[in-house]
């Protein structure tokens, strides 16, 4: 059954278009690197250069977000969606 | 095409509702003509009180949107045929320039803009009063956003 990942528009491009695909069952982080690895262009995108989300992404595991839950080390299990959502950031 | 007369309106009185915070919305658009104008909850103060190092700004110079809203209001809308085509925002007490930070933050992390195609409208605030107002577009030969003409259409 896999772990379901929502990929958002901006996203798509790295990932041939797919709007979701598909990642094995583990953490946040492991399916972070799954994902970097099968599709390259998603490097930097999500995280920094450090392996940190960067500030204006957020990651939800069936809709709750991962700072609320064990960030990067959230358990991803079969049948859990992840949704990757770049939201607007700006200012002066 | 960029604005309807309206939108630009709506755009105007949603700068000055949020005076002195700096506002933020998008159009989406559908098919031969479909427009929605969608307000957007500045969150930043909320970012900056939880975490004032990560966050340094208040949102009288920044803006962010919920990750919750923005997929609410606008991914759900993509994936029922809509597109970005607007996304405007603010600038309080200075001019309506596209910043370093809006660049930055344009980008998502990347070397071209997450909505490419989208054109950014800031309008600048001063002492309650919404003025003037620009329109910006990434330039991918220049690798920068640019100035653009402000059309206003009726639709």
């Amino acid at each position: 059954m896999g772990v379901q990942v929502y990929i958002p528009t901006p996203f798509r491009r790295a990932t041939n278009n797919r709007d979701r695909v598909e990642a094995r069952p583990g953490d946040v982080g492991a399916l972070l690197d799954e994902l970097e690895s099968t599709f390259g262009g998603l490097r930097g995108l999500i995280r920094n250069e450090t392996g940190e989300v960067h500030h204006h992404v957020n990651i939800y595991v069936n809709s709750e977000a991962i700072e609320a839950l064990q960030g990067l080390k959230t358990p991803v299990r079969d049948g859990d969606e992840v949704t990757i959502i770049p939201a607007l950031a700006g200012g002066a | 095409m960029t604005l309807t007369p309206d939108e630009l309106e709506e755009i105007r009185g949603h700068a000055e509702a949020d005076y002195p915070s700096e506002c933020c919305g998008v159009i989406l658009v559908r098919g031969g003509g479909e427009r929605v104008l969608v307000r957007l909850r500045n969150v930043q103060d909320a970012l900056h009180r939880r975490d004032p190092v990560k966050h340094p700004r208040d949102s009288s110079t920044a803006y962010a949107v919920d990750g919750q809203e923005w997929w609410r209001q606008v991914c759900k809308r993509e994936d029922e045929g809509y597109r970005i085509a607007v996304i405007y925002h603010s600038h309080i007490d200075v001019g309506a320039y596209f910043s370093a930070t809006d660049t930055q933050n344009a980008l998502l992390g990347g070397e071209q803009p997450g909505y490419p195609d989208a054109t950014w409208v800031v309008v600048s605030v001063v002492k309650g009063r919404a003025g003037a107002a620009a329109a910006f577009r990434w330039n991918a030969a220049e690798r920068s956003f640019l100035p653009v003409d402000l059309p206003v259409f009726r639709a």
